[in-house]
């Protein structure tokens, strides 16, 4: 009731001002007469006692106002005056408005695509319900202290986890089954994740089409069915939604499809593309692979710490039962980690092949820039109000002089910064909403390491909330300044002043130049840590590799009854597992496109990081060394340079003869400079490195000595066998006689990618039991893991740069171009004396460059202590790398150069008559 | 205007619920009354009541309402409302409590410290 009470009391004094004054007035008029009949009848004559009476009553007006005053009412009803007459005199200065909104539009915009990437990336990044309690336990080796890795258990141990906590909403599992789905002629292989079969409710993302997996899924006897991923069904599928429905068969069950998932739904694994409900099978209990991985979701309420330590007792108690598992260390820790830390942590999917250079790290770099970023923007505003102000000195000396109090007066600046933020505000936001879908599109456009791939990066609420806070922020820091500026002088010489500010304090041009300064050397810290940032990713993507990556497509296979394995060695290792691989790749090397195909048992560029301990017959040294088995098409497939001798020959491979290629590292710490071609290495205890295979490995050659002996037949340039940024382990190539791993690797005419489809049609030509445990072209693989993320940075430090940089030209321009208009009679006078157009230039150009050039030391003086933070984000490169320091100073002295340019030929053709009279 | 006392800032609304507590009177009535029970020893800026007045209305301590006063002419007749009365009770024993502490601090003797 009071509240409507009020709320009709506020309509009405809105509404009915004029009546409330009427009746103010009315009241105080009868006042006033009733004082002057009482001053009458004491003896004073009617005219003298109103005239008395009014005199004492006071100023009629003073006294309404006060009581206007006590209305908060009134301070509503003069916001909106203030903003009319905002609205007004802006609107009087098209060009001043223009240029303002203009930079705090992409100031605002800026920071609110940057905060919206940071914000969703790393606070919002799953898509399911209550994502921030996701929860994934992990546990660390006590002893080794290494990295938390993700705890894997059967299924019983699942379902005890799951009834013992009690600080867990629910626990569920998944794993990952390499799937070949059947739709009639046609055949696929997919990257499945069997989940328990709640799992979809526990993650609460409805599907795309049909629907998720549901618990009743996983029960005995129920129909067996199954869901894909978006993308997946976009580009196996065509997008047709009448296959949901459908059956097919799974690794040679019938299964119904039931759904589509939708595009932001990756978080189980992001690379996943097809899932089933996972059944408990007593059988699969003692098989190794049909073990899960755990995500849970911790109660409300309860921390992360709480969770923690009973996940800790839980896995101890675990690990008592299972003394022989070793998933459990002897000594070990366990813990939860929230779902996005783990994965972008050091012990998410970011670890494999990893530049090193963080996602979350950048992500705070990134807002770093962005708010230095709005500074700058801000800066530029406030010295274009402060001119304005200037020229605006009359106007406000006159208000002032007829009783606007002080308040009132920077009140009604305040406002017009605020109608000119809110309409930045508006043109950022914008702005922003353009920005955000191409970079939510380029996110999601490919599967990185170490991001979910769910984020939605928008104009959600938060980001909409932030963009009204650095609205309201941006009003204070740009508008109070000169708003305390215009106040704070002498209204006398103002009002004598000729209203152009040409009487301008020497105070004022001073804060204008120190705008200018900050500004400068703001953009400078910026440009310096974009240019950073490039510098490394160039650096980092011009690594030679010792191999060339391009157009290579690295497959390894296996059969399918080794689904959830390594490939089955036993078989592959048999006459006919080895025929058969020969058939495979023979039927490769035949098709079209394929230039050629080669054999080897690693990935390319990730060899063997360690092996047996090699020596030198006779020599003393001794090291470890990586073997790599290889045929003899390894060097010209992969790229791999021969320094000298040569490659290992057919023969060699076929009858597997001690034959070895050393790598530029090996050999030289073996022999120093010496040609090591015919020398030999020897390899210390190589059976117990083939004898751990033994068992599979039926086609060795006959059984020697412990130690082996290989002849060196060539010496190949170092490939970087332990990650792009570490420097070459030693390495030697030899002949297939360890493991019995392969991969096939094809160099491609065409992008691999499109290739794709037709090397698996051929391999399952031969075989259609073959299942392909890797398939990806290499540069792709390289992309996601090494270089996605610092060219992340680039992408978006980059624009971020060029803004500054086009804001400081703004500011730069804007404040030489007012500086010329005010000295233009003082460049009339010295024309008039003599001066020649080259010395006006000079003159205003030398201005111009002081500013600059101070900025440009600050700015670099700031850089040099700043740009340590970035050291973890930038490779290869120093922090204080003198050339972007230096190119970044040249690029600010040319910009700022041209910005001065203009105001200084305009300077320069001032005509002295005019420029005298000139007002 | 010598024996007249300047107004502590605050007690104008105190001597507006006081004097309106004696019966609804308008604004002038309001002044009178408390020049007439002050024997003049207080000085009001006569104008300075209008604003209080207001905000009164507006705390919802006091009634307005437009009536006919004493010399037939139309008044806004002011009234103490039930909150109001309670608010005098209770400034009023505020001011009683401060006065009597100021008056033994104001008479503390040399010797009584």
């Amino acid at each position: 009731m009071k509240f409507l009470a009020s709320l009709r009391s506020l309509c009405s004094s809105l509404f009915h001002r004029k009546h409330i004054d009427s009746e103010m007035d009315e009241e105080m008029r009868l006042h006033i007469q009733n004082r002057a009949d009482d001053l009458e009848r004491s003896g004073f004559s009617r005219v003298d006692a109103e005239r008395r009476a009014r005199i004492e009553f006071g100023g009629v007006e003073r006294f309404k106002e006060e009581v206007r005053e006590t209305r908060w009412e009134t301070h509503l009803d003069s916001l909106f005056r203030d903003f009319r007459y905002a609205l007004r005199s802006l609107r009087k200065d098209r060009r001043f408005v223009g240029v303002a909104v203009f930079a705090l539009a992409l100031g605002i915009g800026a920071s609110t695509v940057v905060f919206s990437v940071f914000y969703n990336l790393l606070f919002n990044a799953f898509a399911a319900k209550d994502a921030g309690r996701l929860v994934v336990p992990v546990i660390e080796d006590s002893e080794t202290s290494g990295e938390a890795y993700s705890l894997w258990t059967s299924w019983a141990d699942l379902k005890y986890l799951r009834e013992r906590n009690h600080v867990f909403e629910d626990v569920i599992g998944f794993r990952t089954v390499r799937s070949i789905v059947q739709d009639g002629a046609r055949m696929f292989q997919f990257d499945g994740a069997w989940v328990t079969a709640d799992a979809f409710e526990f993650y609460g993302v409805p599907a795309f089409l049909g629907r998720g997996i549901v618990s009743e899924d996983g029960e005995a006897g129920a129909p067996k069915v199954f869901v894909l991923s978006y993308g997946t069904w976009k580009a196996e599928f065509g997008a047709d939604p009448s296959i949901v429905g459908k059956s097919f068969v799974v690794n040679g069950e019938p299964r119904t499809l039931v759904g589509v998932m939708p595009q932001k739904f990756r978080a189980l694994d992001p690379w996943k593309e097809l899932f089933a409900p996972a059944r408990w099978n007593p059988d699969a209990e003692k098989n190794e692979g049909s073990k899960f991985r755990l995500l849970a979701r911790v109660k409300r309420g309860v921390t992360f710490a709480a969770a923690s330590a009973e996940f800790d007792v839980l896995a101890k108690q675990l690990a008592a039962m299972h003394p022989k598992d070793d998933d459990y260390p002897k000594k070990f820790s366990a813990r939860v980690v929230g779902a996005n830390d783990y994965l972008m942590g050091p012990s998410g999917a970011g670890t494999v092949f990893n530049s090193k250079i963080q996602l979350k790290s950048i992500l705070y770099d990134l807002l770093a820039a962005v708010l230095v970023l709005l500074l700058i923007a801000c800066s530029n505003v406030a010295n274009l109000l402060l001119a304005r102000a200037t020229a605006r000195e009359k106007e406000l000396a006159v208000r002032a002089a007829l009783g606007a109090s002080r308040r009132q007066i920077i009140w009604q600046l305040l406002t017009e910064s605020l109608v000119l933020a809110m309409t930045a505000c508006t043109a950022g936001c914008a702005l922003a909403w353009v920005a955000m879908k191409a970079v939510d599109g380029a996110i999601h456009q490919k599967t990185w390491a170490g991001m979910s791939g769910e984020a939605a990066v928008g104009l959600n609420g938060p980001v909409l909330m932030f963009a009204g806070v650095v609205t309201l922020m941006t009003t204070l820091i740009c508008g109070s300044a000169p708003a305390l500026n215009a106040t704070r002088r002498d209204l006398q010489a103002q009002l004598a002043g000729n209203g152009k500010g040409t009487g301008d304090g020497f105070r004022h041009g001073k804060v204008r130049a120190g705008l200018v300064i900050g500004q400068v050397a703001l953009s400078i810290v910026l440009l310096i840590g974009a240019g950073l940032m490039m510098r490394s990713l160039h650096l980092l993507t011009h690594i030679d590799l010792g191999f060339n990556p391009k157009n290579i497509l690295a497959a390894g296979f296996a059969p399918a009854r080794s689904i959830d394995q390594m490939p089955d060695r036993a078989f592959i290792a048999s006459p006919e597992g080895h025929a058969r691989f020969e058939r495979v790749v023979e039927k490769i090397r035949e098709l079209p496109g394929v230039v050629s195909v080669a054999v080897d048992n690693t990935f390319p560029g990730y060899g063997p990081s360690n092996g047996p301990k090699v020596t030198v017959p006779g020599g003393t040294r001794v090291e470890m060394a990586g073997l790599d088995e290889c045929d003899e098409n390894c060097a010209d497939t992969l790229g791999i340079r021969i320094v000298a001798g040569r490659w290992l020959s057919r023969d060699e491979v076929v009858t597997r003869q001690w034959a070895t290629v050393l790598n530029q590292k090996l050999a030289h710490d073996m022999f120093g400079d010496e040609n090591p071609v015919g020398k030999q290495l020897k390899v210390k205890d190589f059976d117990r490195w083939q004898n751990e295979l033994q068992r599979s490995f039926r086609m060795k050659p006959e059984q020697i000595a412990p130690d082996a002996t290989f002849e060196i037949v060539g010496v190949a340039g170092d490939v970087k066998n332990a990650g792009p940024q570490q420097p070459a382990m030693p390495m030697a190539f030899i002949p297939p006689m360890i493991t019995g791993d392969f991969i096939v690797q094809v160099r491609t005419k065409v992008d691999p990618g499109l290739m794709m489809h037709t090397v698996q049609q051929a391999v399952w030509d031969v075989d259609r039991n073959e299942v392909f445990w890797i398939f990806d072209p290499l540069s792709e693989v390289l992309d996601q893991h090494t270089y996605a993320t610092p060219e992340f940075g680039v992408t978006l430090s980059g624009p971020l740069a060029g803004i500054a940089l086009l804001l400081v030209v703004i500011g730069v321009f804007s404040v030489m171009a007012y500086t010329v208009s005010l000295r233009t009679q003082e460049i009339g006078v010295r024309m008039a004396l003599g001066a020649q157009r080259g010395e006006i230039l000079r003159m205003v150009l030398r201005h111009g460059m002081v500013l600059i050039a101070a900025g440009i030391c600050i700015g670099v003086l700031a850089s040099f202590g700043l740009t340590r933070f970035l050291k973890s984000q930038i490779w290869g490169v120093s922090a204080t790398d003198p050339w972007t320091f230096g190119a970044v100073a040249a690029l600010v002295v040319i910009t700022g150069l041209a910005a001065c340019l203009l105001p200084a030929r305009r300077a320069a053709s001032v005509d002295p008559l005019v420029g005298l009279r000139y007002e | 205007m010598t024996g007249q006392a300047q107004l502590l800032p605050g007690t104008l609304d105190l001597l507006i619920l006081k004097a309106v507590s004696l019966g609804p009177l308008h604004g002038y009535g309001i002044l009178l009354r408390i020049e007439q029970v002050s024997r003049r020893a207080l000085l009001i800026e006569q104008g300075a009541l209008y604003p209080a007045l207001f905000r009164l209305v507006r705390q919802g301590l006091l009634t307005a309402s437009w009536g006919k006063s004493d010399n037939n002419r139309r008044a806004k007749f002011y009234d103490l409302t039930p909150e109001g009365r309670k608010r005098l009770r209770q400034e009023a024993s505020d001011w009683n409590r401060l006065v009597a502490a100021m008056t033994s601090v104001l008479g503390t003797q040399p010797e009584e410290v």
